[in-house]
């Protein structure tokens, strides 16, 4: 039964407030309760009353009635702090499982100021951001996910109890955008396809990514996880793409190199192998079934291919309740030089 | 855990809600609520620690035995209040969170509250208030305590919600049906009041002289009568008990619960007065002679005198009428023997004295006019400075010192009386009183408390005889401040009383009008009450009862949350920056979203229609109609086009199609919709 009603009351919450990375915070949206504090003021004024009547004492009623006025216009006061506000995600972040992610928000006040928010989701939690008039801010709540792939808070909440703390007055913000989570890094041994080869990491450094594959025909000592399989099937020739260069290369970092391992450990072993190669400043590859990140080197690239490994085998996730025609974005792609492996063999 | 400037503010409201419990409370609770605060600020800045858990308990038990032993067990709303100081001093040592915090702002609150009972003067309610105010400062603070300028904002912020809400206040106040006690609690004080007493020895009122509080303030509808008519009875003193006058038979039954305060009866008439009697503590009314009882909280007993049907525990009023006609005319003596009750012996000379008194005289009007003119004549004198006449006072007063107060005076005469075989007693009361700024009220003073003598003439009733308007015709003419010039007696041990400077116009000019703030304050404010309530609302067209008025009360609250509700509403509106136009887009989109085609950010207009008129092909060309208009809307104004800027009628015309043009749509999408649903 109580979940019975927990449950409608999320269905009403996420039916009046969609999900959105801008959302501007107005008497739609914005709900306001006493607190625990604001009660037992209640409780006093009403206690100061009865002490009036009884004594007959009429400044103790105009005591009580300003009091009263004043938690009622504190009623407002706190409503306006965050009516108004304007909340934008700015980026979900990315990090390691058990990290701290920082999501950011950038807050604009509205007509006020909006003052002593306080953000929260779930476990974490930030005090006292003040946002004033004409002063944009930007808000990072920094949250720990613990698995990897997309990451998306269901609801943040902003809360304000100003100016007395005798009420508070909260909304949510259900975010679009997410943030990404890499794949917990283990050791990975070192297999086959990335044995160290002096010579032949020089020579493909002077490669810079326009590299194209040539298709031969399969010989003996050519490792099986080199054929193409899928050509294999329509065909019925075994075919080996050779990569430029790149025989047994070790700048590739090959999803297929672990053969027999679970896919999780698999992106582990290479989010291992990726930040290893970025500790020593070494180009590599990423070469994902369906995904091919081309050699390079740098940060930039690292965390290109660390999100690819994040959310390999994942769909983005949707951004609310689906309409009849389409999706409230684009779809989503993870920008230029990032192609399918299928495009770039066709 | 609490920013230091909070909780120095909650130190500042509670050192100001203290100031009004200063007069009541016990020096040493005085003293440790202060040490006790000193030591939690000196904790806050770090340079002392709180005490621990048993200490501090240590700590409370003394103190609360300290209290309880000097409360001895009585149990008045002083006690309780000083208990409540008691806590709140305690509680400093552990306020740490933001919680006690709030713990100790409400029995702040609720001792401001608590002031309110034994003080209502103005200027101790804009104490009280401006604690409250400072309180509520430190709570701003303490809920945000990073921002710039926090205390002086939210100043600002609780002055505007002060000025905002202040209409609502007033007609609250005016309309809250002013009930009934719902259950009674007297305001019972340990603490000895000013004020005359129900016994008198010679030398109780001129210690009284030497106060300047305030007894009474009285309006009149007419003149205020000439000085020496000015004689408040309060009660008779019929009983000579050594050197003492007591009373034969006490007030009896002391009723519980409280007096009716307010007493106001519609518009003062000609021959009406009001009086605003502050704190008795007992259950007397004074009146002029010859007075009616108007107001019902006040009623006659069977001696002729006004009495409240309860103790007067804060400031009372009450109305009278003057009927010269209603006077003591006819009235019966009662019981005569106890008019000429004397102890046994004691005072011989004064005896002797009345029997040749009674001889020389042919009745006892003539007896009382003689004894009145022996004072006269022979060297009586009227002194705040009485020598002490241990044995034999009255024989002692009469014949060897012949200086004295009023009190010795009426006394020594009842005695001759008596003595000489005619009814008498000594009346205790105030004579005089001075008048008010503008002399629109009369302001009676303790100082102005005296003592006289009535007497049964047969044919007369009791008639009043002033043994000192024979000795010092001044006191009764102009008052104690004239009688006592040359001894310069007159409040001689208050050096701080205004009215001991009364030579010094400033001083008075100053004093009149501040008791005149006071005392519309007191009649106005103070006094609105039941009584007054009804007559106000008695004069509203409806005639208003006890019910209605509720109605009224609901009616305010509930108009005064709406109009704050719309107020906020049309506030939230304008500021988050939606002209007419955005909400039209708005509408617009609620349309597509209904239709079932999301809406993207950065698409244009064109687009989205597109796209609505593929998914509801039914709608198209109103939607591709729409999509230009807001197009057109967008671009007319650099193309320069005639009437289609952004202002002005033309855009007003160029809205208003729109708005119809969402209307023939969001129809158009239903209708699809409900048609599609059915297939």
């Amino acid at each position: 039964m109580r979940s019975r009603i927990r449950k409608r009351w999320q269905r009403w919450i996420n039916h009046r407030i969609p999900r959105r990375d801008h959302q501007i915070l107005s008497q739609r949206n914005v709900f306001i309760l006493p607190t625990g504090a604001g009660v037992i003021f209640g409780l006093l004024l009403l206690i100061m009353l009865i002490t009036g009547i009884n004594y007959q004492n009429s400044l103790i009623y105009l005591l009580t009635f300003i009091l009263g006025a004043v938690f009622v216009a504190a009623m407002h006061q706190t409503h306006r702090n965050l009516a108004g506000l304007e909340l934008t995600v700015l980026s979900g972040g990315e990090g390691f499982p058990g990290d701290p992610i920082p999501f950011r928000i950038r807050a604009k006040a509205g007509g006020n100021d909006a003052l002593a928010l306080s953000l929260s989701c779930e476990d974490t939690r930030i005090d006292q951001q003040h946002v004033l008039k004409g002063e944009p801010a930007d808000l990072s709540l920094a949250l720990v996910p613990f698995e990897r792939g997309y990451f998306r808070p269901d609801r943040i909440r902003v809360e304000t109890r100003f100016p007395f703390g005798l009420l508070k007055a909260w909304s949510w913000l259900r975010p679009v955008s997410a943030g990404i989570v890499f794949p917990d890094p283990i050791p990975a041994p070192e297999s086959a396809s990335t044995v160290q080869d002096g010579e032949q990491t020089s020579q493909a450094r002077s490669i810079d990514g326009n590299d194209h594959a040539d298709i031969r025909p399969w010989r003996e000592g050519d490792l099986s996880q080199r054929v193409l399989w899928k050509r294999f099937a329509r065909t019925g020739e075994m075919v080996i793409a050779d990569w430029e260069g790149e025989q047994g290369s070790p700048q590739w970092l090959d999803y297929e190199a672990f053969r027999g391992v679970d896919q999780e450990l698999r992106l582990s072993y290479l989010a291992y192998q990726v930040l290893d190669r970025m500790k020593t400043n070494r180009p590599f590859g990423l070469n994902l079934p369906g995904q091919r990140i081309d050699p390079d080197e740098g940060r930039a690239h690292g965390t290109r291919c660390l999100k690819a490994l994040a959310v390999f085998g994942l769909e983005k996730p949707r951004e609310g309740e689906p309409l009849a025609f389409g999706t409230r974005t684009q779809d989503a792609s993870f920008g230029p030089g990032i192609r399918s492996a299928r495009e770039a063999r066709s | 855990m609490i920013p230091g400037t909070a909780l120095a503010w909650l130190m500042g409201g509670f050192a100001l809600l203290l100031i009004p419990q200063w007069d009541r409370l016990p020096v040493w609770l005085m003293v440790s609520c202060i040490v006790l605060a000193i030591w939690r600020w000196l904790a806050q800045l770090g340079r002392l620690r709180l005490p621990g858990k048993w200490s501090r308990s240590g700590l409370m038990a003394v103190l609360v035995a300290v209290y309880i032993a000097t409360v001895q067990g009585r149990f008045t709303v002083e006690t309780a209040s000083s208990f409540f100081v008691l806590a709140v001093g305690l509680k400093w040592l552990e306020t740490r969170t933001v919680r006690d915090f709030y713990v100790l702002l409400f029995i702040l609150v609720y001792l401001a509250t608590v002031n309110f009972l034994f003080h209502q003067e103005i200027h101790w309610t804009v104490i009280n208030l401006t604690g409250v105010l400072v309180l509520f400062v430190g709570l701003q603070v303490l809920n945000a305590p990073g921002i710039p300028g926090a205390v002086r904002s939210g100043w600002k912020r609780l002055g505007l919600m002060f000025v905002k809400t202040l209409p609502v206040v007033v007609l609250l106040f005016v309309f809250f049906p002013r009930m009934a006690p719902l259950w009674s609690v007297p305001l019972v004080s340990g603490e000895a009041r000013t004020g005359i007493s129900d016994s008198m020895t010679p030398g109780d009122i001129s210690n009284l002289a030497q106060s300047d509080e305030r007894a009474f303030r009285v309006t009149f509808g007419d003149e205020i009568p000439a000085y020496r008519d000015r004689y408040w009875r309060g009660l008779f003193l019929d009983t000579l008990d050594g050197e003492t006058w007591r009373q034969s038979r006490g007030d009896g039954f002391r009723r519980p619960g409280r007096v009716s305060v307010d007493g106001g009866v519609g518009e003062l008439q000609p021959n009406e007065y009001d009086v605003l009697l502050e704190p008795t503590d007992q259950t007397w009314a004074f009146a002029l002679e010859g007075s009616v009882a108007v107001s019902d909280n006040v009623e006659k007993n069977e001696n002729g005198l006004f009495r409240f049907d309860r103790p007067a525990d804060s400031a009372v009023r009450y109305r009278m009428g003057l009927a010269p006609q209603a006077a003591e005319t006819g009235a019966a003596l009662g019981n005569a023997r106890q008019y000429l009750q004397l102890p046994a012996n004691g005072n011989p000379r004064a005896r002797e004295l009345a029997r040749s008194l009674r001889e020389q005289a042919s009745g006892p009007q003539e007896l009382a006019l003689n004894i009145l003119s022996r004072f006269r004549e022979q060297q009586y004198f009227y002194t705040l400075r009485p020598p002490q006449m241990p044995e034999n006072g009255i024989d002692a007063l009469l014949f060897d010192s012949k200086r004295g107060f009023c009190a010795h005076y009426a006394g020594a005469m009842t005695f001759l009386l008596r003595a000489a075989d005619i009814p008498a007693r000594v009346v205790v009361g105030y004579q005089g009183g001075e008048p008010g700024a503008d002399n629109a009220y009369l302001i009676v003073r303790q100082y102005d408390a005296h003592a006289w003598v009535e007497a049964w003439i047969p044919g007369q009733g009791w008639t009043r005889f002033d043994p000192t308007a024979a000795i010092a015709p001044e006191r009764i003419e102009s008052g104690l401040r004239q009688a006592m010039q040359e001894e310069g007696s007159f409040l001689e041990n208050n050096w701080t009383s205004p009215q001991r400077y009364g030579d010094m116009a400033m001083i008075q000019w100053a004093s009149l009008q501040l008791d005149k703030i006071n005392y519309q304050w007191q009649r106005w404010v103070v006094g609105y009450q039941g009584q007054s309530q009804m007559d106000l609302m008695s004069r509203l067209p409806g005639g208003f009862s006890l019910r209605e008025l509720g109605y009224v009360t609901a009616a305010v609250i509930g108009g005064a949350l709406l109009f704050a509700g719309l107020f906020t509403a049309l506030r939230g509106r304008s500021f988050s920056g939606r002209d007419a136009f955005s909400r039209v887009l708005g509408r617009w989109h609620s349309i597509c979203e209904a239709a079932g085609v999301p809406v993207r950010d950065g698409e244009t207009p064109s687009r989205q229609a597109q796209r609505l008129a593929q998914a509801q092909p039914a709608v198209a060309s109103s939607a591709m109609t729409f999509a230009r208009l807001v197009n057109r809307h967008y671009y007319a104004g650099s193309s320069g086009a005639p009437g289609a800027g952004k202002s002005g009628p033309g855009a007003r015309e160029e809205l208003g199609r729109m708005k119809r043009l969402l209307g023939t749509l969001n129809k158009q999408v239903k209708r699809s919709k409900s048609s599609t649903g059915r297939e």
